[in-house]
């Protein structure tokens, strides 16, 4: 059981805090609702170029790293589509430097042309590191617009291409700062050696100050409904075949979320799910083979991807796939195999509740979802998902219609 | 609502002492085990370490197969069967072979500890190594390693380590499609026999410990014996290469991975402490001076590091970073030139507190819940040392002169025989 006490500031920031006193750090968590679904299709990339700004100082702070590491502490920050998340860990009796810094940012960065120009040079290098230079590293480039035809899902958080973040300029990014960056937008969780008490009152000495600001609305459409099947095939200089497959599926906060993810894992998380067993151990089609829901605020994505073995045709692959989901869409299921997915969430949800940083990153996210306290209640939702929700959840959204496949071909022609 | 003082920082100092208990037991069969009783969830965390990792092997690809096959069948489970019920009953495990050692991680809910263990004794003491299950994961490898070729970091460090470790040891050999084909399971078995025996094992427990742990461990590991005591022999000797310059073509990259260092001293000498600290200034924080000069002021990179570390055998110190093609000259001649710049010139006593303090910090994440303190047990335990080892390092945190840093500069980083890679 994560205890959590609640407390919303004067200018609508909220503050989360869960005591662990088996810790001797504090763990300090702020989500902004911001993420890449709030750019403009010609400044894909801008909300995680922004988080990289974040890190080069603020109004009254020349740096953000030295203070904190001065005091011990250690953070890092990440951007999805949805939100803008930033954490630090820092031994307790020295939490108040994490709330001055972060509170600090909050307040007013110190928007450097400088600055802005050597992120984007990072950020660049970042986009060709982990997206380009990397066999495979493109395919949810690929795959995310054949998914989505109108919805900024279609583009993924590093952005559409480098040439939007090459240029972006100074007053985008300040106009992106006050109309994201508020503490009516944002969840504020602490867990770990610090009391309720304390928590608030150092929210309210230093982020109380920080006036209300209007946030900008995102315009953009919701994605029409898919009708037909759509595959793209393309042809890259990588060692074997791939497949890719999206469906469309639901938003994390709608009901036939926790059935759509359980069936998701009786297909393929680990050595004993179906896709692996059948497809890897039996057929020997894969040399391996995952799916995952994309877990998004907006309708996301059920995505599944699998490597090909030698001189296995993707044809053939891809339809070795769709008869392993369509034996679960024909309702072959048993209590059995329910019960031992089950069974991992619970394993899972109290390892992840070993770790204060993980606990305050958890808080902030369910906060946003609705309610913090549905940390303590994810098993449960899980163990409501039973035979019947699971086989419904796989027929109403695994069809082909709603799918999108990516052949991810080998130009290779003796393929090793 | 008044506006606090926001030019001063709120600092003040914290307690870097570790308190740390460990509780050690022997098994009926001698086995050691190690307890770290602590955390707030019924949860526990059991690492199964043998002395059987890459050193030990006698053809390449040796230790890790054995490893990865363990759960591929034994005798009383096909491997469907134990896939199947270790998910069923929440437990995660995990296979590892390093260079050194090799074994399981499990995680697992206090109540399943019965099953865990049973299912322990079973895939450590009575794997089978099947021929199909074999030949299925060899084929798998054989995709993964064309995969990973493909990625100029790996291409960096392979070529790196066979640099400095030479390609008659198991730290540096590059691994080639060929080693796939040629094991054989029955090298394996071999391989299994003489490894993975009681004598070579220590287990190490964290988490809010079960009551009644000594007793299931007895029931379930410490009946087991071995049959026959194998004396090793020392096949692998280390050698590093006399061309100590590389280069890779990569046709088409976008970045070029550069990969700079040497071997160097182990755990156990008493300057390891000073040089993780000198390490740390140079490259091991994100505020450290490559990081600040390659990535900070000029963008060259996403991320440069430097690190050291330590295998039972030698010690290895490498600096890291992938760099878009067109800046490979001007980054290694910026390393090289911080590195002088550390030989040359006392750090100043401001950045020399900067790092003290984040590297407390360090320590305290270091044992931050049960399984963070079980890692940094493991990692004094294999070399014969105890928790005093971090005792040590906070000594020298504190008291670490500027002349020091000079000294193990020069004695640690001479830039002329430091190996270099670039591919790309």
């Amino acid at each position: 059981m994560v205890n959590i006490s609640s407390h919303r500031l004067g200018n609508g920031l909220k503050v989360l805090v869960h005591e662990d006193r088996s810790s001797p750090l504090v763990a300090m968590n702020i989500l902004y609702k911001v993420g890449s679904r709030d750019e403009d299709p010609g400044r894909t990339g801008l909300a995680h170029l922004f988080e990289h700004l974040m890190f080069g100082g603020s109004l009254n702070i020349p740096e953000y790293d030295l203070p904190l590491q001065l005091a011990g502490g250690d953070n890092n920050a990440f951007t999805n589509n949805d939100i803008t998340n930033y954490y630090i860990t820092v031994p307790a009796k020295n939490i108040e430097t994490g709330f001055w810094l972060e509170s600090d940012r909050m307040f007013e960065l110190d928007f450097s042309q400088k600055n802005l120009e050597i992120q984007k040079s990072v950020v660049i290098q970042e986009f060709k590191q982990r997206y380009l230079n990397q066999p495979y590293g493109d395919a949810m480039l690929n795959l995310r617009p054949l998914a989505y035809k109108l919805h900024p899902y279609r583009w993924a958080t590093i952005g559409m291409d480098i040439s939007h973040i090459q240029n972006v300029g100074l007053s985008e990014v300040k106009e992106f700062f006050f109309s994201h960056y508020a503490p009516n937008n944002a969840i504020l969780s602490l867990t770990g050696n610090i009391t309720p008490e304390r928590g608030f009152n150092l929210a309210e000495k230093w982020f109380g100050p920080i006036p209300y600001r209007n946030i900008k609305d995102s315009v953009y459409t919701d994605e029409p409904e898919q009708i037909s099947e759509r595959i793209l095939t393309i042809e890259k200089d990588v060692p074997s075949d791939a497949l890719y497959k999206a469906w469309h599926t639901c938003s994390r906060g709608s009901e036939d979320f926790h059935a759509l993810d359980v069936a998701t894992d009786l297909l393929a998380a680990g050595e004993s799910s179906r896709l692996y067993t059948n497809l890897v151990k039996k057929q020997n089609l894969f040399s391996e083979i995952n799916a995952y829901l994309t877990s998004e605020a907006d309708p996301g994505l059920l995505v599944l991807y699998g490597r090909l073995m030698k001189d296995i045709d993707i044809e053939t692959a891809d339809r070795a796939v769709n008869e392993i989901i369509d034996s679960l869409k024909n309702g072959s299921l048993d209590n059995r195999e329910i019960e031992k997915v089950r069974n991992k969430f619970e394993s899972s949800t109290v390892l992840a509740n070993t770790s204060i940083l993980n606990k305050a990153i958890s808080i902030s996210f369910y906060e946003m979802l609705g309610s913090a306290d549905l940390i303590n209640r994810e098993v449960e939702n899980y163990c409501t998902a039973g035979k019947s929700e699971i086989v419904n959840a796989t027929r109403k959204y695994l069809t082909k219609e709603n799918c999108s496949t990516l052949y991810y071909l080998s130009s290779r022609k003796n393929q090793g | 609502m008044k506006m606090p003082d926001r030019i001063q920082p709120p600092l003040f100092q914290f307690d870097t002492r570790i308190k740390t208990g460990v509780t050690s037991v022997r098994l009926k069969n001698g086995i050691p085990v190690f307890m770290l009783d602590a955390g707030t969830e019924e949860i526990m965390r059991i690492e199964f370490v043998f002395r059987a990792g890459s050193s030990k092997e006698y053809v390449p690809l040796l230790a890790s197969s054995t490893n990865m096959m363990l759960t591929e069948g034994t005798e009383n489970f096909s491997s469907e069967e134990l896939n199947s019920v270790l998910d069923y009953y929440g437990i995660f495990l995990s296979l590892s072979a390093e260079k050194d050692s090799a074994g399981i991680i499990m995680y697992f809910l206090n109540k399943q500890i019965r099953k865990a263990l049973e299912l322990a004794s079973e895939i450590l003491f009575k794997p089978v190594f099947p021929d199909k299950e074999f030949s299925i994961l060899m084929n798998k490898r054989i995709r993964w390693h064309l995969i990973n070729r493909e990625k100029v970091q790996n291409l960096a460090m392979d070529e790196f380590l066979e640099s400095i470790f030479g390609s008659q040891h198991p730290y540096g050999r590059q691994v080639k499609e060929e080693d796939f084909r040629n094991l054989i399971p029955t090298v394996l078995r071999d391989f299994h026999s003489k490894f993975y025996t009681p004598e070579n094992l220590g287990i190490i427990i964290s988490g809010r410990i079960h009551e009644k742990t000594t007793e299931l461990l007895n029931r379930y590991l410490g009946e087991i014996r071995t049959k026959k005591n194998y004396i090793e022999e020392t096949l692998n000797h280390l050698q590093g290469k006399a061309q100590n310059h590389l280069r890779i073509e990569k046709n088409g990259a976008l970045q070029a991975a550069i990969r700079i260092g040497s071997s160097t001293i182990k755990k156990t000498d008493p300057d390891y402490p000073g040089l993780k600290f000198l390490n740390t200034i140079l490259g091991g924080y994100f505020g450290s001076r490559l990081m600040k000069n390659i990535r900070e002021e000029k963008g060259f990179t996403y991320g440069i590091h430097s690190s050291v570390s330590s295998f039972r055998e030698s010690g290895l110190l490498v600096i890291s970073t992938d760099v878009g093609t067109e800046y490979v000259q001007d980054t290694i001649h910026e390393i090289y030139s911080e590195i002088r710049r550390l030989q040359n010139d006392a750090v100043k006593n401001d950045e020399i507190k900067v790092v003290r303090n984040f590297v407390s910090g360090e320590l305290l994440r270091m044992f931050n819940g049960p399984f963070a303190l079980a890692e940094s047990f493991k990692a004094v335990w294999e070399f014969g040392l105890d928790f005093t080892y971090y005792d040590r390092l906070a000594e020298k945190v504190k008291t670490i002169s500027q002349d020091e840093i000079i000294r193990l500069a020069t004695t640690y980083y001479d830039i002329d025989k430091l190996y270099e890679v670039v591919a790309g």
